[in-house]
């Protein structure tokens, strides 16, 4: 068939159905609250966060959005660890499975201890992990738990403050100006 | 093949014409009715702003009645627009949306199509307060030079420097804007103290069916006011901002637990060391310690004119008609200021001379 032996008819059609389908392609598009991470890896992310600075007393990782500001950064300053996080946690659920026949989601809180607590020390299978330190990888882990809880808000973490509260840090500070006086 | 005559061309170009025309005004009326998860989210990355906003108070009032349409904004947001497009398939996209103060200030009118009164009372009020009023203040410039910390206060919003607002950035002057529009601009915003996707129900009529039932059914009326942080770029609900510490020498001041006067602790502060009265600090002491800024201030217009007889004379302890005293209320050159009047600045003796005994 030649450009020639299309009718007027079909064009019309064809153009209108094409434009219909871009049109739903377009409105039925999904969009993630993550910008690098996976549903399921946001999910361990913010797990292994709350091992990490567990609520108490005080709200911990999982409330201040740790998981939020790890995100956030590895599309932006910590785009170099994106690998490691990438490679790390497919390993760290398969030393949970090895360990416990389970996914870190699905362990309870003192076997997820113990995983983490095995990473921490290296007492894994160094087979599976390859050139990828667990070591490395926990101390990765823990580093950035650290900034997101303690690091500013605008940067995805420490929602309202919230480690600045537990440390009883006004903040936003409450400061005035060098204010002049007219006598 | 037959050529079609002229006036089948005709008669098809004007059938095409009106099913485009037809197409078109269903699509469009969709586009206007549906939900913003099927529109404007399907081009603008922005799910938690949506989420947000789906979460809110405002959640019945759509995207466009605020943020105008695609193309009501201007070239530059079509710009912003097209280089968040480029940004995306080079994958150097930007996450953050993040409204530019121009738009912050566009909004503005759009607040007051439905919160009239309350525009009209801002307008009336210290805190419509102009970009010229502040930065041209020949007076406080002389004194203390422009510094970008002034912008904590009076535009937050601008994302610039000091230095791209007034010029010359010196206590000598003379001052002028380096954009000239910027003078009539305010500086205290709508948004500056008020979150548009705070969380919350929308304002629904009570049940009339009851009559009687109204108040006590009502839903407590929550703490609408937020702060908007310039060095963190977010907005802060005002029970997560700090509450004040505040000393009058040693002695801690006793500041009310009113959370809606966090906000305006947040610039009408004291100075580093937080001592009463310091720097812009206005928090009541003597006989009106405790109260809250908002017993007196009235909100947007921030008026007191009315306040005074909300309490007194009931509560006055000298039975003086304080509406007639000498105090700012009357005369802002009072020694009696208002917020810090204590009875022992009349009664120095620790006694009366205007009660009678018996």
């Amino acid at each position: 068939m030649t450009v020639n032996d299309i009718s007027r008819r079909r064009f019309i059609g064809q153009t209108a159905a094409g434009l219909g389908v871009v049109s739903l392609l377009g409105c039925s598009a999904h969009f993630s609250h993550w910008r690098f991470f996976t549903e399921e890896e946001a999910k361990l992310v913010e797990a292994i966060t709350g091992q990490i600075i567990p609520a108490d007393d005080d709200p911990g990782a999982i409330e201040a959005g740790v998981v939020f500001y790890i995100d956030k950064q590895l599309v932006g300053p910590l785009a170099a660890y994106q690998a490691d996080y990438r490679r790390g946690l497919p390993l760290l659920q398969h030393t949970c499975r090895k360990m416990f026949g389970k996914t870190f989601l699905e362990l309870k809180w003192e076997e997820q201890t113990t995983v983490l607590k095995a990473l921490e020390s290296g007492n894994v299978d160094q087979q599976e992990w390859g050139e990828q330190s667990p070591q490395r990888f926990f101390s990765l882990l823990r580093d950035h738990t650290m900034q997101g809880f303690y690091g500013s808000p605008r940067h995805g973490g420490n929602r309202n403050y919230i480690s600045y509260k537990m440390l009883d840090l006004d903040m936003p500070y409450i400061i005035g100006q060098n204010r002049y006086r007219q006598s | 093949m037959k050529k079609p005559n002229q006036t089948t061309m005709i008669l098809l170009a004007g059938a095409l014409t009106l099913a485009l025309l037809i197409a078109f005004g269903a699509f469009f009326t969709w586009w206007s009715l549906a939900s913003p998860r099927k529109t404007c989210l399907s081009c603008h990355e922005m799910q938690t702003n949506y989420d947000n906003w789906a979460d809110s108070y405002h959640r019945d009032i759509n995207c466009k009645s605020c943020h105008g349409g695609a193309l009501s904004n201007g070239w530059h947001s079509m710009l912003e627009n097209g280089r968040r497009v480029v940004g995306h398939f080079s994958g150097n996209s930007r996450p953050e949306l993040a409204m530019q103060e121009e738009q912050i200030l566009r909004i503005l009118p759009r607040c007051k199509g439905c919160h009239e009164a309350e525009y009209a009372d801002w307008q009336a009020g210290g805190h419509s307060v102009t970009y010229a009023d502040i930065y041209l203040d020949a007076t406080h410039n002389h004194t203390e030079q422009p510094h970008n910390d002034c912008m904590r206060c009076h535009g937050m919003f601008f994302s610039g420097n000091i230095a791209e607002i007034v010029t010359p950035v010196n206590n000598q002057g003379p001052w002028r804007f380096v954009d000239a529009e910027k003078a009539e601009q305010p500086v205290i915003p709508c948004l500056a103290c008020h979150h548009i996707h705070r969380p919350g129900q929308p304002a629904q009529a009570p049940d009339y069916a009851e009559p009687q039932m109204i108040a006590s059914t009502r839903p407590a009326r929550l703490v609408n006011v937020e702060f908007y942080v310039r060095s963190e770029k977010t907005h802060f609900a005002a029970a997560d901002l700090p509450a004040l510490k505040l000393w009058e020498g040693a002695r801690p001041v006793q500041v009310s637990d009113d959370v809606r006067q966090r906000v305006c602790s947040q610039c009408h502060a004291p100075d580093a060391w937080h001592q009463a009265g310091t720097s812009d600090d206005r928090t009541p002491r003597g006989v009106h310690e405790g109260l809250s800024c908002l017993a007196c201030h009235a909100p947007h217009k921030h008026e007191t004119a009315q306040s005074c007889g909300n309490c007194h004379p009931a509560l006055s302890n000298c039975g003086l008609d304080v509406k007639v005293m000498d105090t700012t209320f009357r005369d802002p050159a009072s020694k009696n200021n208002i917020h810090f009047a204590k009875c022992a600045d009349c009664h120095k003796d620790g006694r009366t001379s205007t009660r009678k005994a018996g």
